[in-house]
């Protein structure tokens, strides 16, 4: 390595003889966005078609969710191009996969940005905390990073519906008001550490205090897949109900050692805690008895025509596809997307900053079905709904979920961010 | 009181789990030198056959082919990997397993989905009851096991030719060889063992109270990290203490998680056993129950 | 000696040709692969520091990550605004790098005395720890850190020149627009070219003598006249002062940091990026880091144009399952068939072609397998502990 310094000098000697030739602070035409007629556009618009990004994860923990996602993505867009496409442009989606890792999530941004006007999902908490601020910067919409709280600041963010805060607050509401949890009893909140789960604490506590409820919070990981020491805690604490904010493996293994200990008290599950396969698991009687779901997204088995719609798209492009709630959600993201790109080319403005703003536009917002109507996109910082769809564990109805009702109680409704 | 205790079995009954791993670790170590990074995946591949396997054939039968399994991919990653490194040494080893690892865990996970397999182990759900302190049975189950285990363990080493063989290899490779010790034998037969202790613990961390298996079942094996260290790296023994204390400690921290959180943070339980083991190296640097290194000139 | 002069003299312009290509560099590249740059550089500087520590001075660590961290959070911290949810000192960023070093040195320094405790592998799972530990307190310290989900890294300037997008806002050189990405890349090249340059000197110098004695035997040191416990201070501090520079690049690289970012696998990877590159090489830690670091994203991006794979979901082998695989198996090729690494590899090459059967290069370790018999006192294969048969004995 002796070589080193004289070499750096005359390198950057060069470079600097060569910057000095070169450089220019002037930007002169530097205006990149062209167009026909009245329509602005800019990355990721052609004159025949529109691009959009996808940054999943293919390969790593959440790769056979995310799967299915992307096949009803692109049954989706399909469809819409067959029916004419979105501003007279076809739509064409370039999916990545990140494997769960914010060092390639960034890298794989750098690539896809310049080309495509929107990214209509970045799956996982630490991969869409790492692109969100840089989509920030630039003005790219990015849809489908779940629904934790933190990811509201952002102003270019959209959420399929209603935050994990306010799950988690309709949670202990409908604890309280459907399942007889008294006013001054324990409730448990057993949480992933991190965005998800914090979130839905926060929610769930604050419902707590207006209800007059007592949280006894247990945090775990991902990693924690045996909750025998949380759930003796909880029963120690006689807790009349449990929120999980987690996955479907610590669902199973909660509702199985609190069932085993016959401590028969209602689970209520955040929105990805529940998969069908866990109900071929030792703990699925104690499922069916106890376990609720709360989403975001209307579930599998509702019978509005959009989710019909939906798993019809789906099971055309993948027979033998898993299904899940995954498909109602993909669909929707899709949904959410086309209409802010709808909104966009109304407004003449076809570009990335165009699509933000047309999605920052739309303070009521339907999706027949899939997602509460109504959904209010003005406003940075506050979820764009305070209603989620609660549904009961049914081994007879498709996914393993049955709707029972659509819901906005009083402690979602009263819940802020920031306050 | 009964709540102290009920952690307190459940703390010990997951430390037997965890020590069958670091037992796996130790074995290894010993009889090839190597950092098993990829023991975890080694874990998942067994509970995964036996998953698979269950629905065929029965849960004993698939239990077996799942140990068998392990086993031969112990015994080929050795044969075929290990012994024709580049360099041979601890270090590439390591980063070798680690290779290992990626290439086993990926396509396990490929293969799983996300689906929870189940393992139809004969004890489901059932719970045991002693007074008023209830244990589930796989737990039960799997306590008796493990100590089987690591009776048979201190048989093979210390009554057979085999074992005491393993043993003089693991103290002085070159001599044990001059005595007429075969060494790719020994390293085959610790792989092997590694192989068959992994794919039990694997099927005891994946039945209930665990619902199935899934990939993040490989991540367990790291919590058997601080079990073999504070052990000691070369001693069976030390991973059962290792063991035993490391679950005790995790199922103490997070049993009263609400009453320690203000001191020391929330989610203390997963750090809870490094903090263990780095205090244990302190006070004794080769571990509980490790041979103590004396430097050579 | 004329044969070693011209081979010195022909990896001297082989080293400038690199520099300069690495200074063209940003004139063509999309910023795929700046990013993927910057992070290359940025891991390099921290594989050179674990090199010190592992190949050379033969202290085994698995926890360089939460020395990154360190550095990491120590920067954005520093050179933040407070706000209302985190807090931050809003020092100049040039301040900012300099405190992550030296925190990080002063915090490698305190545990010293731990690693003086603790040989090989023992020492290397009690930094496994550190890991944990580190992680454990920046998800606790949120008024400082953030917590979980992290908070946002300030821009770097020096004099008013912002490293990013703004001020100057326009910026172009010969018709290439420059911006953040672009300059960044010319803030790490030069951080770079520093750490490793200086990490070469010391590592052939007195310090580096020292180091290399005590990895061999410590009684021999001490018996020499080396002070064995101020040696591995040493080497600690250094070691952890490149990982926190290393960590606030990583910082500046992402505009983001959360401690997901600063995982067990990172950790890890470090160690995977000096043992590929070859132990004790500095050019092999840069090589290894451009292997860990740019194999991965590479795959992930080109794998879909792949045409045999099969679609995700569809349950074959899909282009990212596959890519994930073939690095497996890269780093198990590397491990298998090349002695000495892919430093050691390059060597071997460069010898073929040259056909002069000299020393190595300084820049490299010699390897008493390879064909080159060297009398050079660092002619030792660095491992990453002492052979077993040194180290137990029942």
């Amino acid at each position: 390595m002796k070589h080193l310094p004289r070499a750096c000098a005359l390198s950057l000697a060069a470079a600097t003889a060569l910057a000095m030739a070169a450089c220019s602070t002037d930007p002169g035409d530097a205006s990149s966005s062209g167009g026909s007629g009245d329509l602005k556009t800019g990355n990721g618009v052609t004159d025949s078609s529109i691009n959009v990004g996808v940054l999943t994860d293919l390969s790593g923990p959440f790769a056979a969710g995310a799967a299915v996602q992307v096949t009803e993505f692109k049954a989706y867009w399909d469809q819409v191009n067959a029916d004419g496409g979105v501003c007279d442009r076809d739509v064409a989606v370039d999916v990545q996969d990140h494997g769960y890792d914010p060092q390639k999530a960034v890298t794989l941004y750098r690539s896809m940005a310049p080309d495509v006007i929107a990214l209509q999902q970045v799956l996982g908490g630490p991969t869409s905390a790492a692109v969100l601020p840089l989509a920030q910067q630039d003005d790219v919409y990015v849809g489908g990073v779940g629904w934790a709280g933190s990811a509201l600041q952002y102003e270019n963010n959209q959420l399929p519906g209603a935050s994990y805060a306010i799950q988690g607050a309709n949670a202990i509401d409908y604890m309280v008001d459907e399942l007889n949890v008294a006013k001054g009893s324990k409730v448990g909140v057993v949480y992933f550490a991190g965005d998800y789960g914090n979130d839905a604490l926060a929610g769930a506590q604050h419902a707590a205090d207006e209800r007059g409820l007592e949280v006894v919070a247990q945090e775990i990981t991902p990693a924690t897949t045996d909750l025998s020491a949380q759930a003796s805690a909880l029963a120690q604490e006689g807790v009349a109900g449990v929120v999980l904010g987690a996955a479907p493996a610590q669902l199973a293994s909660l509702a199985g050692v609190l069932g085993s200990q016959g401590a028969n008290v209602p689970i209520v599950g955040l929105n990805p805690t529940f998969n069908p396969s866990l109900l071929t698991t030792p703990a699925a009687d104690a499922l069916l008895a106890n376990v609720y779901s709360i989403t975001a997204v209307a579930p599998y088995a509702s019978d509005t025509p959009a989710v019909k719609t939906a798993s019809d798209l789906y099971t055309k492009a993948d027979p033998q596809g898993a299904i899940g709630w995954e498909v109602p959600l993909a669909y929707v993201q899709a949904e959410l997307l086309k209409q802010a790109l709808d909104g966009a080319c109304d407004s003449g403005d076809l570009t990335p900053a165009g699509v933000v703003a047309a999605l920052r536009d739309s303070s009521s917002v339907d999706t027949q079905g899939l997602l509460p109507d109504g959904l209010d996109y003005s406003e940075v910082g506050q979820s764009p709904t305070t209603s989620v769809y609660v549904s009961k564990v049914d081994a007879q109805a498709p996914a393993g979920l049955k709707l029972v009702d659509e819901l906005s109680g009083p402690s979602a409704e009263s819940f802020s961010y920031g306050s | 009181m009964s709540y102290f205790l009920e952690q307190v079995l459940n703390g010990l009954s997951y430390g037997l789990v965890l020590s069958l791993i670091a037992a796996g670790f130790a074995i290894v170590f010993t009889s090839t030198g190597v950092l098993n990074f990829a023991h975890g995946s080694i874990v998942l591949f067994g509970a995964y056959l036996v998953a698979v396997l269950h629905p065929t054939i029965g849960f004993w039968p698939a239990l077996l082919v799942g140990m068998a399994g392990a086993a031969l991919v112990g015994v080929l990653i050795n044969t075929l990997l290990v012994r024709h490194l580049a360099d041979p040494n601890p270090g590439t080893a390591a980063i070798l397993m680690l290779g290992v690892d990626i290439v086993l865990l990926t396509e396990l996970t490929r293969r799983i989905g996300n689906k929870v397999l189940t393992l139809g182990a004969p004890w489901g759900a059932d719970v045991v009851r002693f007074g008023d302190v209830s244990l589930p049975a796989g737990r039960v189950v799997a306590a008796g096991v493990t100590v089987v285990a690591f009776a048979g363990l201190w048989y093979l080493f210390s009554r057979t030719d085999l074992g005491v063989g393993m043993r003089a290899a693991a103290a002085d490779g070159p001599t044990a060889s001059l005595m007429g010790i075969r060494l790719s034998r020994t390293a085959a037969t610790g792989w092997a063992l590694a192989g068959v202790l992994a794919a039990v613990a694997g099927v005891f961390l994946t039945s209930f109270p665990a619902p199935g298996v899934a990939p993040t079942v490989a991540l367990s094996a790291f919590a058997a990290i601080p079990a073999w260290v504070l052990g000691g790296f070369d001693s069976v023994p030390g991973a059962v203490v290792g063991g035993l204390l490391i679950g005790l400690t995790s199922a103490l921290v997070t049993g009263y998680e609400g009453d320690l959180s203000p001191f020391l943070g929330t989610g203390f339980g997963e750090v809870a056993p490094y903090v263990v083991m780095i205090v244990v190296l302190l006070v004794r640097p080769s571990g509980l129950l490790g041979s103590k290194e004396a430097v050579r000139v | 000696m004329s044969e070693l002069r011209a081979s010195r003299l022909a990896s001297r312009i082989g080293g400038l040709v690199l520099v300069l290509v690495a200074l063209a560099l940003p004139l063509v590249l999309s910023d795929f692969w700046l990013q993927a740059g910057l992070f290359v550089m940025a891991t390099a500087i921290g594989a050179i520091g674990l090199t010190l520590l592992v190949g050379v001075a033969g202290q085994l660590s698995l926890g360089h990550a939460a020395f990154a961290a360190i550095g990491a959070y120590v920067y954005a911290w520093s050179t933040g605004e407070s706000t209302t949810t985190v807090g931050g000192a809003g020092l100049p960023p040039v301040v900012g790098l300099l405190l992550a070093a030296a925190v990080s040195a002063l915090i490698g320094a305190a545990f010293s005395p731990v690693a003086g405790r603790l040989r090989g592998i023992y020492l290397g799972l009690a930094t496994l720890g550190l890991v944990f530990v580190v992680r454990h307190l920046l998800v606790n310290l949120d008024q400082w850190t953030g917590g979980f989900t992290g908070r946002n890294v300030a821009p770097f300037a020096i004099a008013g020149f912002s490293f990013s997008n703004k001020s100057p806002d326009f910026l172009a050189v010969a018709g290439v627009e420059f911006e953040g990405l672009h300059r960044l890349w010319y803030l790490f090249l030069v951080l770079a070219l520093a750490a490793a340059w200086l990490a070469g000197n010391l590592r052939s110098g007195r310090t580096g003598r020292a180091w290399a004695n005590v990895r061999d035997s410590e009684t021999a040191a001490a018996a020499m006249g080396i002070g064995v416990a101020r040696a591995k201070a040493s080497v600690f501090v250094v070691s952890s002062a490149y990982a926190g520079v290393a960590g606030a690049m990583l910082a500046l690289a992402y505009g983001r940091i959360a401690p997901d970012v600063f995982s067990l696998t990172a950790s890890v990877d470090f160690l995977v990026m000096i043992v590929l590159g070859g132990l004790g090489s500095v050019g092999g830690a840069v090589v290894g880091a451009l292997f860990v670091t740019a194999l991965p994203l590479v795959l992930a991006e080109y794998s879909g144009s792949l045409p045999f794979l099969a679609a995700p979901g569809s349950g074959g082998l899909d282009p990212s399952t596959a890519s994930r695989i073939v690095y497996g198996l890269a780093i198990i090729a590397v491990l298998l068939f090349l002695r000495g690494g892919l430093a050691g590899a390059a060597r071997r090459l460069r010898h073929r072609a040259s056909r002069t059967p000299a020393a190595p290069p300084a820049a490299s370790t010699a390897n008493p397998g390879t064909a080159s018999p060297s009398t050079q006192d660092d002619g030792h294969p660095a491992e990453v502990t002492p052979s077993r048969s040194k180290e137990t004995t029942r």
